[in-house]
């Protein structure tokens, strides 16, 4: 039983990752931008999240603001930051981030204090049993929301112009804008999609924790990162079957290992293992 | 005589794609070959799979009797291999001089202690002149490689392989994108290379130039070795004629229209 | 004088913690953020020697030597990923050292360890030993940069496929910026743990890496005065203004920001630009 308590733990957690995760390699795949800022659009849509509720009464109203207004604002890091900085060496976009990120957590913390925000009354608190195992209805929502979420992306990107058209400009984006695809939109669609996304997720954590901080955004952020390399770094399949082994591995390695480390380390000493014994990433082609 | 370079039987698939299927060639020392196929025929690949950029999944490339297939590029460089690439990539931190004394220096870089170990360069950056001499670019020497035109990088290119002291240069479409003066110059530098005894596998669209110095030539089409010979008998080949001319003609139609 | 022995003691530790990373950022081009790692980790081995009451000068050896191997090994793993990889690979050794120093007892844990033995040199003569330490790391770089390594390194940072093809073994020379730089953060560390004479995990996180790496590239990558020069002012900075120390990671932040937006070369690549030249050799020029 308790095998299974910490599978579905584990795949909770993997679901968040994955979300945040799905928006990174999407930027990835297009621009070859290791987009680190994107955990404070996750972290602010958290925040969004929270003082709409509050305000509203209405987690559904928060979702629906913070994921179009994070969107936006993916667009607008796009454009102001990334954009001029696409034909330097990798590392100074890379830099830029870095520097972006730490901008925005400081900023959520000097604007919405260094303690935190809470739900004045937290939704979804309530317990279900699932297959005999106790969750929370916030749990099952993130894992519900995560699904629909990366099921409807993976529709479009399937099934939709843009999608293909997307997908076109991954692979070559020459041949793509030979081809009449405006390479310019493609690139605000995906930031705009992965960075809903990582509201959504925001939102999601907001509400198992029933608390957003300053830096909540992270430990997911790196770990995110960490997932994209283990996935092969752009493949969209291989990010999520990457999100949710993390989140299982460290359910079980933080009830065997715990003594010896912490959830973080072994998410990293995972992340170091595979690489080492598969540099392209556990789905990438060599 | 042994072969200088002796590629045998090499299989190139990427996923599903056959690149390179069965295919070999040797080249005699002195040699000038030309290697030729239409696009997608595998040349570049053959190329790579030279160099080591490309692992084959069968075949075997052996350098003066010694088998090289497993070796990384670097190894293969130190083992007397000179590459020219298809798309220019110079040191764009660095002058034009430069970038051939750091290829110049190559005794220096063999291991980070012998580099660490040795401070003056006065010596490489002396032969780096000559060869950008030797190949008509000296005046740029102290120029960004960002502020050339093509047809220099490309001459940059070739100084910079030949700064290696190659056994054997390897020059993969060294005459793409050059006009018709630059690329007759840029050939008959090549020719006086050779004649000067360095062995030269010449990669080329530009058909002309290559009948007009190549001794020897090899033809690959779809992957596989479709003729090999002198030009004469190649070109006359009706095998040859229907692969490459036929895919020549197309290419034309491409660039008119 | 004793604030300025402190404030210069501080400074020097900087200076050399930020040539190490400017020997693997700098000069090699390759994207460390975990740096702060082998600080740690010179900084736990020299303490754990001098408190088991060996000798100091063996602590700073051991540090050096310890971080220079943890770093090798760390580099043999890391370099074989790509490029862009290094960088999540070096943020992930971060992680693994904070993740496995808490739950070590005997090095503290989560509370560090206090108590660390003096290093039996008066406050001024730590200083001078630190400033020679500095002049030394100072001098290497330099030399460094104009040899033949300094030179394959830039090619390194620049494109190292091409490296390759001019028979390069690029994997060997990473690893030895590599090594250097690790080496030295640890002896960076060995310093800071006998000049505090407390250290905790949380002195050597990412906040730490960060740091670092800000003054490096705002000092202009590659720059061997500019990074000690940017080493210098951050160091003291939030010492000597105490409303920054609130504000210390929006500014630091906000200078990685903005000067890889607008100045990729940092201070260096704008004195060069004032200067008139415009085209600066520094690897983060163009590509």
């Amino acid at each position: 039983m308790l095998a299974f308590e910490l599978l579905l733990q584990g795949l909770v957690q993997g679901s968040i990752y994955a979300l945040i995760a799905v928006g990174l390699t999407l930027v990835y795949g297009l621009l070859r931008i290791l987009h680190v800022a994107h955990a404070g659009l996750f972290t602010l849509g958290g925040y969004i999240g929270v003082i709409v509720t509050n305000a509203t009464g209405s987690l559904l109203l928060a979702l629906l603001v913070a994921m179009p207004a994070m969107g936006l604002l993916g667009i607008g890091i796009y454009r102001t930051c990334y954009q001029p900085l696409l034909s330097r060496p990798p590392y100074v976009a890379l830099i830029a981030s870095i520097g972006l990120f730490i901008m925005m957590e400081e900023l959520f913390r000097l604007i919405f204090g260094p303690y935190g925000l809470s739900f004045t009354a937290p939704p979804l608190q309530d317990t279900v049993a699932v297959f005999g195992v106790n969750l929370k209805e916030a749990e099952l929502a993130t894992m519900i929301g995560a699904v629909v979420l990366i099921g409807g992306l993976a529709l479009l990107t399937l099934r939709t112009r843009i999608g293909t058209a997307s997908r076109a400009t991954v692979t070559d984006p020459k041949m793509a804008e030979a081809f009449g695809v405006n390479i310019g939109r493609i690139r605000d669609i995906n930031f705009f999609v992965g960075s809903a996304l990582a509201a959504a997720a925001g939102v999601m954590v907001a509400l198992l924790n029933n608390l957003v901080e300053p830096t909540m955004g992270s430990v997911p952020s790196y770990k995110a990162l960490a997932i994209i390399v283990l996935g092969g770094l752009g493949d969209l399949r291989g990010t999520l079957i990457a999100a949710l082994a993390l989140g299982v591995i460290e359910a079980y390695g933080t009830i065997y290992l715990g003594n010896l480390l912490d959830r973080d380390a072994i998410a990293f000493a995972f992340l170091i293992a595979v690489l080492m014994l598969r540099p392209q990433g556990l789905f990438g082609r060599a | 005589m042994t072969a200088l370079l002796s590629v045998k039987g090499v299989t190139v698939r990427f996923g599903g794609v056959t690149a390179l299927e069965d295919a070999g060639f040797d080249l005699q020392p002195g040699g000038l070959l030309g290697l030729l196929g239409p696009n997608g025929a595998g040349k570049t690949t053959m190329m790579r799979s030279i160099t080591g950029v490309v692992a084959p999944q069968a075949g075997e490339v052996t350098l003066e009797g010694r088998v090289i297939t497993k070796l990384p590029t670097h190894q293969r460089v130190r083992l007397g291999l000179g590459l020219s690439q298809q798309i220019v990539r110079p040191f764009r931190s660095m002058s034009v001089i430069d970038n051939v004394t750091l290829a110049a220096g190559h005794a220096k870089t063999l291991s980070p202690l012998a580099a660490l170990g040795h401070r003056h360069r006065d010596a490489e950056r002396e032969r780096a002149r000559e060869l950008l001499q030797r190949v008509g670019i000296d005046e740029m020497a102290d120029s960004e490689p960002s502020s050339l035109p093509l047809g220099m990088l490309k001459r940059l290119e070739v100084a910079r392989a030949l700064a290696l002291d190659p056994k054997l240069l390897l020059l993969d479409e060294p005459l793409a994108g050059l006009n018709h003066m630059e690329a007759g110059r840029l050939a008959d530098t090549i020719v006086a290379l050779n004649q000067d005894g360095l062995s030269i596998i010449l990669i080329e669209h530009n058909l002309s130039e290559v009948l007009r110095i190549c001794q020897r030539l090899v033809v690959l089409d779809n992957g596989r070795n479709l003729a090999a010979g002198d030009p004469r008998t190649v070109m006359d080949d009706p095998a040859v004629q229907a692969a490459y001319l036929g895919s020549v003609a197309e290419r034309e139609e491409a660039v008119h229209a | 004088m004793a604030y300025e022995i402190t404030l210069l003691t501080a400074m020097g530790i900087a200076v050399i913690f930020a040539l190490s990373l400017n020997l693997i950022t700098g000069f090699c081009g390759q994207i460390s953020l975990g740096h702060a790692a082998f600080y740690g980790i010179g900084a736990y081995c020299a303490a754990m020697i001098t408190k088991s009451g060996l000798p100091f000068p063996l602590a700073l050896a051991a540090g050096f030597l310890l971080a220079g191997m943890i770093g090798v090994v760390v580099g043999l793993a890391s370099l074989r990923v790509r490029h862009d990889f290094l960088a999540i690979t070096t943020m992930g050794v971060g992680f693994l050292f904070l993740g496995i120093v808490r739950q070590q007892d005997f090095l503290g844990g989560e509370m560090g360890l206090s108590g660390i033995p003096s290093s039996g040199l008066s406050k001024p003569a730590f200083m001078a030993l630190v400033l020679i330490i500095a002049a030394a790391v100072t001098a290497f770089s330099l030399y460094l940069k104009r040899s033949w390594m300094g030179y394959v390194f830039d090619s390194v940072a620049d494109d190292e496929d091409t490296a390759r093809m001019l028979g390069i073994d690029v994997a060997r020379y990473k690893l030895a910026a590599f090594a250097m730089g690790t080496a030295l953060a640890g002896l960076a560390g060995g310093l800071y743990a006998h000049n505090i004479r407390f250290i905790d995990p949380d002195s050597f996180g990412f906040v730490e890496s960060i740091t670092v790496l800000a003054m490096v590239v705002v000092g202009g990558i590659g720059s061997v005065w500019g990074v000690i020069l940017a080493a210098a002012v951050l160091s003291v900075l939030p010492l000597w203004l105490q409303f920054i120390s609130d504000y210390k990671l929006l500014l630091y932040g906000a200078l990685l920001f903005t000067v890889m937006r607008f100045s990729p070369n940092g201070m260096a690549g704008m004195v060069a630009a004032l200067k008139g030249r415009s085209k600066s050799t520094a690897p983060g020029g163009k590509a």
